[in-house]
C-alpha cells in the first residue's frame, strides 16, 4: 500500500469513495492524515508508547478491513477514532491492565520520538498538564484530548466515547475544570 | 466589544489552534486582556496543546505496511480453492453464503456506526468526581453544564 503523498487534499469522503472503488492509494492518504491523531487518542488511553503504535495500526487495519460497513452518516475521522478508542480499550483488557488513580502511579506522556531539541522546548507546564491529564476519567480524558489536540466537535466527541453532545460539552468542561485544580 | 465567557471558553481549543477568522479571534483576545478566569484558562489550553504527544516517524509507513502485509497474508491462507471448498462445506451445511468484497476481511463488530455505546463500559462513574453522565437528559446536562460556569468563569463579559 503506497501513499499518493500529502499534497492530496481530497476530502475524507471522496477519499473513502475511492477506497471502496477499490483505490488502495486513496486509503494512503486517509493515513498519511489521520495517524498522529489516532496515535494520539490511542496514547491518551493506553499510557505506552509501543502499545498506542500497534494500536494505531491495528486501528487503521480494522478500519480498511470494515470500510464497506461505513455508511458516511458520521464523518470518517469519528468513525476511526472510535474503532481506535475501541482497539485500546481492547488492548487494556488484554493486558489485564487499569489506570491507576493515583497521581504517584501517572508518568508524564512523552513521544519516544520527539528529538532532544523538541524535548529542550516543551516547557515543564506542559509536562505537568499532560501528567494530570491522565488522572481525569477516561470520558474526561478524551474529550478534552480530542478538543484540544484533535479540534473535534463536541458532537464528533460525542461519538467517539458513546455519548450525547451534550454529555461530551460536559465530561471537556469537568475535565478543564479538575485539570485547573490539579495544576493549581 | 468583547466575547463572553461561555464563548470565549467554547472557543479557546480554535483559538489556541489558530482555527479562528481575524475578527473572531481579536475578540477573544480582548476578552482574555480583561477576564483573568479566562485567561487562567486559555493558559492551560495553551500548555495542554504544546505538550501534545508527536507520533514516531515513519509510524504512517509501518500502518501501510502493516496492512499491506496482513492482507497479503490472509490471501495467501486462503487460496481459492480453499473458499471453493468452504463454500461447498456450508451449502452442505444449510448456510447461507454471503458474498464478501474482501474475503481476508476481518470485520470487528465495533466497526459500525451504530451501538458503539455498548462499547463503552466505562468505569468512569466508578471513580471519585465523575458524574454518570450518560443517562441524564438535556435539560439535566445544560443544569450540570451551568453548574460549572461560575466555578470557572466570572470575568467580565
Amino acid at each position: 500500500m503506497t501513499s499518493r503523498g500529502a499534497d492530496d487534499e481530497s476530502p475524507d469522503a471522496e477519499l473513502v469513495a475511492r477506497v471502496r472503488a477499490g483505490d488502495d492509494r486513496a486509503f494512503g492518504v486517509l493515513v498519511d492524515r489521520h495517524h498522529a491523531g489516532v496515535y494520539r487518542l490511542a496514547l491518551s488511553m493506553v499510557s505506552d508508547v509501543g502499545t498506542a503504535q500497534d494500536v494505531t495500526q491495528d486501528a487503521f487495519l480494522k478500519a480498511y478491513s470494515a470500510i464497506a460497513t461505513f455508511r458516511g452518516d458520521a464523518a470518517f475521522r469519528s468513525w476511526l477514532f472510535t474503532i481506535a478508542a475501541n482497539e485500546a480499550r481492547g488492548q487494556l483488557r488484554r493486558q489485564g491492565r487499569r489506570k491507576e488513580s493515583s497521581i504517584d502511579s501517572v508518568q508524564p506522556v512523552a513521544s519516544e520520538a520527539a528529538s532532544p531539541e523538541e524535548e529542550a522546548i516543551r516547557s515543564q507546564e506542559s509536562a505537568r498538564a499532560r501528567t494530570a491529564l491522565q488522572l481525569l476519567p477516561e470520558k474526561q480524558r478524551l474529550s478534552v484530548s480530542l478538543r484540544i489536540d484533535e479540534g473535534l466537535s463536541f458532537r464528533e466527541i460525542g461519538e467517539v466515547i458513546g455519548s450525547s453532545e451534550g454529555a461530551a460539552r460536559v465530561n471537556y468542561f469537568h475535565g478543564i475544570r479538575r485539570l485547573r485544580e490539579l495544576m493549581s | 466589544m468583547t466575547a463572553t465567557c461561555e464563548t470565549t471558553r467554547s472557543l479557546l481549543p480554535e483559538w489556541v489552534r489558530r482555527e479562528l477568522e481575524a475578527s473572531e479571534a481579536g475578540l477573544i483576545d480582548a476578552h482574555l486582556a480583561t477576564c483573568d478566569d479566562c485567561s487562567a484558562e486559555s493558559q492551560l489550553v495553551q500548555v495542554l496543546f504544546a505538550g501534545r504527544a508527536v507520533p514516531p516517524s515513519g509510524l504512517a509507513h509501518s500502518v501501510r505496511e502493516h496492512i499491506a502485509s496482513r492482507t497479503r497474508r490472509g490471501r495467501q491462507q486462503r487460496p481459492w480453492w480453499g473458499l471453493a471448498a468452504a463454500a461447498v462445506a456450508a451449502v452442505a451445511l444449510g448456510i447461507g453464503v454471503v458474498a464478501q468484497a474482501d474475503p481476508t476481511a476481518v470485520v470487528p463488530i465495533y466497526a459500525t456506526e451504530s451501538g458503539s455505546a455498548d462499547a463503552w463500559m466505562s468505569d468512569d462513574g466508578e471513580i471519585a468526581g465523575a458524574p454518570a453522565l450518560d443517562d441524564l437528559s438535556e435539560d439535566e446536562l445544560a443544569a450540570l453544564l451551568d453548574e460549572l460556569t461560575p466555578a470557572v468563569s466570572g470575568g467580565s463579559a
